[in-house]
């Protein structure tokens, strides 16, 4: 891991109340997991267990790994924000 | 998904900006607290301090967790990570955070096993790599962050991870501002609110600030047009005689919270009586430990830790920086003493912290513009 992984644009995301926004690639449903990508094309496992019926290609709000907020996919005005989506 | 690009509009900025002027009384002064270390940092990175009317001045409170940290849970950490046996786990801004006996990053030099991850659920996956270490994640941070620790205890719990346990060092927000609400020595006009704190806590928790303080709060976004917007919305209720919390960041933030966040942080935390706060001293009730039934993950019963207090170095100013008495700059050893390259005091540390801010983005600009 390194420094910049930890980093929203210059601060920290932790210590700022930040928070990152990705796109879901993958679900592991029973386990309340998936695999997202930010608009740098970083990957990172986030918990899934504070929001509600999350699909691939939808919007996440992820915060120290764990999605606070979540934006299905027909709600996600901004298709070009440089953040993949799943076939 | 709304959340960052289109809330860096220059000329939206500027046009925002351009109607403040007409909300302030003339010869007033304003004093607004942002609260989070993230508005802190949009605030000096996007010169926002600039774009304000003559007798708007923002105070920055204390919501950097890693500022807000005492030297002696550092210590604490230090000592659990020298230990031969420990892998401490812990986010990237606490490697850094001097303690007495310096700082983890200093511990790893000296041949700790500290590593830097970015979630908790990180450390609990080097936990299941390393079966014969104890991993240990040192966790601070507000309610934004406490739900990722509840949740990943509750995962070890159900994984059968027994290597692992946490060292808990989340906060809670409102003892802190009512705090800082109490003290003689400052006097707010009104508050830009925590909006990821607000994702999970909701905006209602807040309505003490108007009701027994009579103070308007604006939940706040992060970007520059967020915080802008949020200082137009706290001088139009000011500018009216209102008093109330309102909800700037609506795109994210409810009313009630996220209830699932706020069960799994009840189940697995419980409130600490006690807890120290770096340049506010001991708040009652304003901090989280394990709660009795997630014991076996609970690094501070698995081990001894020397749990003293320490008093700050003589020279940090930190406390009125948190306390908004005094501004980074008229600090006795920052930028000089104190820089984020060798940081004295915990607000240099971390980019969100005051100081930190200030320097990187400000220190050439110490007169203010008036539009």
């Amino acid at each position: 891991m390194s420094a910049e992984r930890c980093a929203h644009d210059a601060g920290c995301i932790t210590c700022g109340d930040a928070a990152t926004r990705t796109r879901v690639l993958e679900m592991d449903a029973a386990r309340r997991l998936a695999v997202c990508v930010d608009a740098d094309g970083r990957r990172e496992t986030v918990d899934l267990g504070i929001v509600d019926a999350v699909a691939p290609g939808d919007a996440l709000l992820v915060h120290a790994g764990t999605a606070l907020h979540h934006e299905p996919a027909s709600e996600d005005a901004h298709r070009g924000d440089g953040m993949e989506v799943p076939a | 998904m709304r959340f960052a690009q289109e809330f860096r509009d220059g000329e939206l900025g500027r046009a925002l900006a351009a109607e403040l002027p007409a909300l302030v009384a003339p010869g007033r002064t304003y004093k607004l607290m942002e609260v989070c270390g993230g508005h802190t940092h949009a605030i000096y990175r996007y010169g926002l301090e600039s774009m304000l009317p003559e007798g708007v001045e923002l105070v920055h409170g204390p919501g950097c967790p890693v500022c807000v940290l005492p030297m002696g849970r550092v210590d604490d950490a230090v000592a659990i990570a020298q230990r031969s046996e420990v892998i401490l786990t812990c986010f990237g801004d606490m490697l850094r955070v001097p303690g007495s006996h310096g700082s983890l990053l200093e511990a790893k030099a000296r041949g700790a096993d500290v590593r830097m991850v970015y979630s908790p659920l990180d450390a609990l996956r080097i936990a299941a790599e390393n079966p014969e270490r104890e991993v240990v994640f040192f966790a601070i941070g507000f309610e934004t962050t406490a739900p990722s620790t509840a949740l990943t205890l509750k995962r070890a719990r159900a994984d059968g991870v027994r290597n692992f346990s946490c060292v808990c060092n989340h906060v809670t927000i409102e003892p802190p501002l009512r705090a800082l609400l109490d003290s003689p020595e400052l006097e707010l006009d009104g508050f830009i609110g925590p909006g990821h704190v607000a994702t999970v806590i909701g905006a209602q928790p807040f309505q003490f600030i108007p009701r027994e303080y009579g103070k308007p709060i604006a939940v706040s976004g992060f970007e520059p047009l967020d915080v802008l917007q949020s200082i137009q919305m706290l001088l139009a209720q000011l500018a009216a005689g209102r008093c109330e919390v309102e909800i700037q960041y609506r795109r994210v933030v409810s009313w009630e919270g996220n209830p699932r966040a706020l069960a799994a942080m009840e189940e697995v935390f419980a409130p600490r009586e006690h807890f120290e706060w770096r340049g506010l001293g001991s708040i009652p009730d304003s901090a989280l430990r394990i709660s009795d039934a997630y014991a076996d993950l609970d690094a501070e019963r698995r081990f001894q830790l020397p749990g003293v207090q320490i008093a700050d170095p003589r020279e940090c100013q930190c406390g009125e920086v948190l306390r908004g008495t005094i501004k980074p700059w008229e600090c006795r050893v920052f930028g000089t003493a104190c820089t984020p390259e060798r940081a004295i005091g915990a607000c240099m540390v971390s980019p969100e912290g005051a100081c930190a801010a200030y320097y990187s983005y400000g220190r050439y600009a110490r007169e203010r513009e008036v539009v």
